[in-house]
């Protein structure tokens, strides 16, 4: 046994003289990884897989197109997962609903696989929207959405960003780069739904955004206290004091302490300037949101009361309300939505109050009684472009009527539509802005969608 | 409104009184579930784990033996600024559980921090306030109703405690701990107490007279417990399923989810389902076949009717009712025909669905076995 050994040891060292590995039971010596280049054709491709990619993509898919769906992070569902907002609205308005199709299908799937209850959509919701929010699970949530879309056919592709967007003819040809690959992806119809209006700039169309954005937050759960129990006063004295100090940054958590404690976290944070367009950029957001709160807990637990608070959840990433527009054929106005705008190219509704965020919080505006606005199909086009679409936040609009159009149901909706005409455009090759709006919600409606009349 | 009947307070369990009113005492009320007249009034001494702990819960019924209220004789201190006052008030609950109004004893009257009288505004706004189930008071904390932390006027808060900014919209002003207190008995241990009593004695033909509510929470409540009494009543099967349309999603929605597994083996039921099936929007169309997959066997005319509308369905509602016909081993010809005609469906997504259905199924059908040999071949040429 022993000289079994002593000549074993012997050869590793003479194996290693030479420069050779000495390879254990199993292991093998790999040549090094070359980054793998591929074409890929298809019908529609869908760069995006959020809130409202997902839903453009399934309806692509299921009106037959070759679909391809682009996901730079792990997961399908964007903000509602991701991001840990997994509260979609509004679908309902004024006791009807307004948004239905693939997004609620996806909806209804969550909640019954979750014994969630519905809010009762025909009590109004008064000032208080929320309560019309469908609260759903987010993780089991990304799991329907990526079963209904391999159901669909559409070919899922995580871990790639574009890095380069052309138009030849009559095509677009998007180079992605992804972990290890390089993929060049020829499609006839383009949907943007990164949300930040990416793939739109890359393709060298416009966009516009804002000096000042809406912050991001970073969704989580603390626990390990009894919120009836606080001196909510002293927390209060205390919280302001170390604002004073510097120590912690009021901003971050709307100056409410309090709102932090009673929430639990859930909604509560503000990560002033998140911007999730770059790598760079969403990493800032990232550790920002991270670092305040860490601080924030730091904090929490040196107070009566709150000495064992604990970190129950956080989301693995910053989610972000407001990036860039698309420089679109219609840019929809903060008075069009607040009258509800019936427009004659409509093909979906959108229901939310006027919601900007900002240091301070945030006061929606709500809607008049009966007002429900619509979007335009030029809204979802930008200018100069062909065999191109958008859908979800970066939809061209004024800053006010984005804060409304940006939320979950709305971008299903937008998702829907935009997925809806990119199939007509390749149907029966045209751009989307001349295919028929006849046409368009006639699909919509075939596949369960809403359209406005 | 004003309820016409006064109840009155007693030690023996089952007591009976006559209606009347009493115009001098403060009453505010809302819409009753069910309106009829009161007959007897029952006392149940119930712990119910609140401020006041042990208590008694009166049922107030109609001469039909329905529950029609419960009320309780509120009497706790309202404490704020080291400062304590007795409330003494009746509330009043629905047979659902819903708040129903709220009534003072004869010379008694609310006031507001600085002693001064609610007006009939007040009242008015306190009756809204504790008819909302979905305030924002569930959540605020007794503590939050000062408000927030401002250095500048923090030795005033002490003194007046105004209420704080934010939950102005949710009480009566200067009253917010009273509104609080209350908000809370309504929606307290009190409220589950009440559903509780109530279930004990649901039988098919309250659940009927409950559906009969105008009120849309009273609905929701019935339907929520209807589950194992339809097949005992044709007339309860034929008034749940009359909401079961385009016109209010949450009724529909839990009237589908109100018919139970054993119940969903019913021919009448699938006949039911199946027509609204027909006429409903897709968010119903996905919850009716859903609860037809649950099935325990699926009724021929049933698997008829559903095979009559392949041809117009959507590819992902095809995929649900592919899915049922699966699950019940539907493989006869004429099905499977009219399945093999998807084949042809212009629609990739649509043929797809229809050849995973047939692909399975061993039928020596002529007609079927031409078109899964034409449809592989143009998939193979395709592919090519």
């Amino acid at each position: 046994m022993k000289k079994i050994q002593r000549r074993a040891a012997l050869s590793s060292i003479g194996a290693m003289s030479l420069g050779i590995t000495a390879l254990a039971k199993g292991e093998i010596v790999s040549e090094p990884y070359k980054i793998k280049k591929q074409t890929l054709k298809t019908d529609i491709l869908v760069i995006g897989g959020g809130t409202a990619g997902v839903i453009a993509a399934i309806q692509a898919g299921r009106a037959g197109r070759k679909t391809i769906l682009v996901e730079n992070g792990s997961q399908l569902g964007g903000t509602t997962t991701t991001g840990g907002v997994a509260f979609p609205g509004i679908f309902f308005a004024w006791g009807n609903q307004i948004i239905s199709g693939i997004g609620w299908e996806l909806v209804q799937a969550a909640v019954a696989l979750n014994d969630d209850t519905l809010p009762n959509f025909s009590i109004p919701h008064g000032k208080n929207h929320p309560r019309h929010q469908v609260r759903l699970n987010g993780q089991l949530y990304a799991m329907l959405i990526e079963e209904k879309c391999i159901e669909a056919g559409v070919q899922i592709r995580f871990y790639e960003t574009p890095t380069q967007i052309m138009f030849k003819k009559n095509n677009w040809i998007v180079q992605t780069m992804g972990k290890g690959m390089i993929t060049e992806i020829i499609c006839n119809q383009l949907i943007d739904c990164t949300g930040n209006a990416y793939a739109t700039s890359i393709a060298g169309f416009t966009v516009l955004r804002e000096a000042e954005t809406q912050p991001g937050s970073l969704m989580f759960e603390i626990g390990g206290y009894d919120f009836n129990s606080l001196d909510l006063k002293m927390i209060q004295a205390r919280y302001q004091e170390t604002i004073q100090k510097g120590e912690l940054v009021k901003t971050d958590f709307r100056n409410n302490i309090v709102g932090v404690l009673k929430s639990k976290g859930d909604n509560i944070s503000h990560v002033m300037g998140a911007d999730s367009t770059t790598s760079e950029s969403h990493t800032l957001a990232n550790i920002k949101g991270r670092t305040s709160l860490l601080q924030t807990l730091r904090f929490l637990r040196t107070l009566p009361g709150l000495e064992k608070t604990k970190l129950v959840d956080m989301q693995n990433e910053t989610a972000v309300r407001e990036t860039y527009r698309i420089d679109g054929h219609y840019k929809i106005t903060h008075a069009d939505y607040v009258t509800g705008k019936k427009f004659d190219d409509a093909v979906s509704y959108s229901y939310y109050p006027i919601d900007v965020h900002d240091e301070n919080g945030v006061v929606p505006d709500h809607l008049k009684e009966g007002i429900v606005p619509t979007v335009p199909l030029r809204a979802l086009i930008p200018k100069n472009s062909r065999n191109f679409l958008v859908a979800g936040r970066c939809i061209s609009s004024d800053r006010l009527a984005n804060s409304a159009l940006r939320v979950q149901a709305s971008c299903m909706g937008m998702g829907q539509a935009a997925g809806a005409t990119a199939v007509l455009a390749n149907l029966q090759n045209k751009t989307p802005l001349d295919v028929s709006i006849k046409d368009i919600k006639e699909m919509i409606e075939a596949h369960g969608g809403i359209v406005p009349v | 409104m004003n309820m016409l009947y006064r109840p009155i307070f007693g030690i023996v369990v089952v007591l009976v009184f006559s209606a009347y009113f009493i115009p001098q005492k403060i009453r505010y009320f809302n819409s009753q579930t069910i309106s009829l007249p009161p007959d007897k009034t029952q006392a149940y001494i119930v712990d119910f784990k609140d401020s006041i702990g042990i208590d008694t819960l009166f049922q107030v019924k109609s001469k039909e033996g329905y529950p029609i209220s419960y009320y309780r004789n509120i009497k706790t201190s309202v404490c704020f600024d080291n400062k304590c006052r007795l409330l003494d008030i009746v509330l009043y609950w629905n047979i659902t559980g819903r708040y129903l109004g709220f009534e003072l004893p004869e010379k008694e009257f609310l006031s507001k921090t600085e002693h001064e009288p609610f007006v009939p505004d007040e009242y008015k706004r306190l009756n809204e306030i504790l008819a909302d189930s979905m305030s924002a008071l569930r959540t605020l904390s007794y503590n939050a109703l000062v408000p927030r932390y401002n250095a500048k006027t923090a030795h005033a808060d002490g003194i007046t405690s105004p209420s704080a900014p934010d939950v102005l919209e949710y009480i009566v002003k200067g009253a917010a701990y009273t509104t609080y207190i209350m908000w809370h008995f309504v929606y307290g241990t009190t409220q589950n107490e009440v559903e509780n009593r109530t279930g004990k004695e649901l039988s098919a033909p309250l659940l009927l007279k409950i559906l009969e509510s105008p009120n849309l929470t009273d609905k929701i409540w019935a339907l929520n417990h209807s589950r194992n009494y339809l097949n005992q009543s044709p007339e309860l099967q034929i008034k749940l399923f009359e909401v079961v349309d385009n016109k209010d999603y949450n009724l529909a929605e839990r009237a589908i989810n109100s018919v139970n597994l054993k119940e969903t083996a019913s021919d009448n039921l699938q006949i039911l389902l199946v027509g609204k099936f027909a006429k409903g929007n897709y968010a119903l169309k996905k919850l009716i076949l859903s609860k037809l997959k649950e099935a325990p066997q699926l009724h021929n005319q049933t698997k008829e009717d559903l095979a009559h509308q392949l041809k117009s369905l959507n590819g992902e509602l095809l995929g649900n009712v592919l899915d049922i016909f699966k699950k019940h081993d539907v493989n006869d010809a004429e099905t499977c025909r009219m399945v093999a005609e998807l084949l042809e469906n212009d629609n990739s997504f649509i043929s797809q669905k229809a050849y995973a259905f047939l692909k399975n199924i061993k039928i020596q059908d002529e007609v079927i076995e031409n078109k899964l040999v034409k449809y592989k071949s143009g998939r193979d040429l395709n592919r090519n």
